[in-house]
């Protein structure tokens, strides 16, 4: 990680975890994000609403470092995004828990496997993480279809399924984008909250939604994008917090 | 290997095995044509006729023979009848020849023992008739005639023919190998967005196509050796498998060796290359 600023990394020490500054991004001739200023901190839920097309998927996509940006500057746990080798872009990754409007999974995989992909990765043996998945699986409610193909599973169940593997890793922060997208009012306001109990460990979330009503499921900063430009409905001034170790 | 031979497996182990078996082949067919070619030459430069011009008749004939028993590098000889004159005329010239029609001939046919390239073996040969009181000269194959400096373009062309060809073969196994990565996109993108590094991914992968190669080219290259082995036992008069085992040199079997090694690693360079592509398109976006 040669090419690491000291002053970035001390942000994320500081607990910043994001900070885009002026940014601008988009896919091919089209630019979506536009002059873009943000920050998510450890310990924080930032809920990120707006109408559709309006750019919330493309912020999780920037924050999740799928896409570069093309002006401004990009600070991810400590790592200038438009600098970085993709050595450090994917040592960053497996710091973010993503969970994808759509998520992929591999289908003939059970959802317990799938679920401890992260962990598999991170070279952890199923006898160190079993009992880990497992608990983790109890969480987001999917014990009974744990063991079953990702195929067989119901939309509902394979959005647990993401957010379980999401969480697996224990990550410094947790992007979700549209997570309660076909569910039951009920279900969603679940899933939030969920997600949110994730602050109590440190990490930082960022939840982006059409549902403006999910920010009363916990304490969450609210953030509004419209045709590419965020504002911050709430400015509350949080307190510092320690980046998750 | 997860669900390994099922479906698109299946069809790509199938279409490794049988690139595996045509490399194979073809690398057993060329070292066929170089043991031919090599044991074609042998006998062509083991083989001289020597012709006695003095003294004349019999005699001379008999002086000659009893010469080359004592000769170096001669390892028979025998006088050229015309009955075996007449066979020679008639397989060289297509027509019948009637040994009743030969005229007496002062030929003799010697076989020679395998000498380095540095010996005169004609000098030699005439030396020692000449100590025996036979004027004679020796007459080898000609260079420029039946195959004579040929040998050595034929072992060169069946070298690179079956190299070249066992290369698109390689190019074939490559490009069906990344049919397994399409395959593995859902995975290559999970690992992607995982965090895994592009190299992590398409290893993965390639992993996975290389132990599919190596299988595949095991069965490909063993069914290219039984296939081998039946055709030399109907194409060799007599061979049978004590005869094949003696007849069999190690470097024959190098085609059979090389194809699963050669098929694990086009499959994986093929899958590798697939892969870090997917990858390269899951970890950046717009």
């Amino acid at each position: 990680m040669s090419r690491l600023n000291p002053t970035d990394l001390e942000l994320f020490e500081r607990g910043i975890l994001v900070r885009l500054s002026n940014v601008d991004a988009g896919y091919g001739a089209a630019t979506v994000l536009m002059g873009v200023d943000f920050e998510a901190r450890a310990g924080e839920v930032a809920l990120v609403t707006g109408p559709a097309a309006a750019g919330k998927t493309t912020l999780t996509h920037l924050l999740r470092l799928a896409l570069p940006p093309r002006s401004g500057r990009a600070l991810i746990m400590g790592v200038d995004v438009a600098r970085a080798s993709g050595r450090e872009l994917a040592f960053v990754k497996r710091r973010i828990g993503y969970v994808a409007e759509t998520p992929v999974f591999i289908e003939h995989w059970s959802a317990f496997d799938n679920i401890a992909m992260p962990l598999r990765m991170l070279g952890r043996k199923p006898r160190d993480y079993a009992e880990d998945v497992r608990e983790l699986v109890d969480f987001v409610g999917i014990s009974e279809a744990a063991d079953l193909p990702m195929e067989k599973l119901s939309g509902a169940e394979r959005r647990r399924a993401a957010i379980a593997r999401a969480l697996a890793a224990k990550p410094h922060l947790i992007l979700a984008d549209d997570p309660t997208a076909g569910m039951s009012p009920a279900d969603g306001r679940r899933v939030v909250r969920l997600l949110s109990e994730m602050r109590r460990v440190g990490a930082g979330v960022v939840i982006a939604s059409q549902d403006e009503s999910l920010a009363d499921c916990a304490p969450i900063l609210r953030w509004r994008i419209e045709r590419g430009r965020l504002t911050q409905v709430d400015h509350a001034a949080p307190e510092e917090v320690e980046a998750p170790k | 290997m997860k669900n390994a031979l099922t479906g698109v497996e299946r069809a790509l182990f199938l279409t490794l095995a049988f690139a595996a078996f045509a490399a194979a082949a073809a690398g057993l067919g060329a070292r066929a044509v170089d043991r031919l070619a090599v044991h074609y030459e042998s006998q062509r430069n083991a083989y001289a006729i020597v012709r006695v011009i003095a003294p004349e008749g019999p005699a001379g004939i008999a002086a000659a023979e009893i010469a080359l028993a004592r000769a170096p590098n001669v390892a028979s000889a025998a006088p050229m009848t015309a009955g075996r004159a007449a066979q020679l005329l008639g397989e060289w010239g297509g027509g019948e020849v009637r040994a009743e029609d030969i005229p007496p001939m002062r030929l003799i046919e010697i076989e020679l023992t395998r000498t380095g390239p540095s010996v005169d073996v004609s000098g030699d040969v005439m030396a020692a008739l000449a100590q025996g009181g036979v004027t004679a000269e020796v007459i080898e194959a000609p260079d420029g005639v039946a195959g004579g400096g040929a040998v050595t373009r034929v072992r060169t062309a069946a070298l690179w023919g079956a190299v070249a060809f066992a290369l698109v073969m390689a190019i074939i196994v490559s490009l069906a190998a990344r049919g397994l990565a399409a395959r593995r996109r859902e995975l290559v993108t999970v690992m992607c967005d995982l965090g895994a590094t592009r190299g992590q991914a398409a290893g993965r992968i390639a992993d996975e196509a290389a132990v599919l190669g190596l299988y595949a080219g095991l069965v490909g290259g063993l069914l290219a050796g039984v296939v081998g082995l039946v055709v030399m036992l109907l194409v060799i008069p007599g061979a049978s498998a004590e005869t094949l085992a003696n007849m069999i040199l190690p470097i024959d079997l190098a085609p059979i060796i090389a194809a699963p090694l050669g098929a694990a690693v086009a499959a994986g360079a093929g899958a590798r290359g697939a892969a870090a592509y997917f990858h390269a398109k899951a970890a950046r976006l717009g």
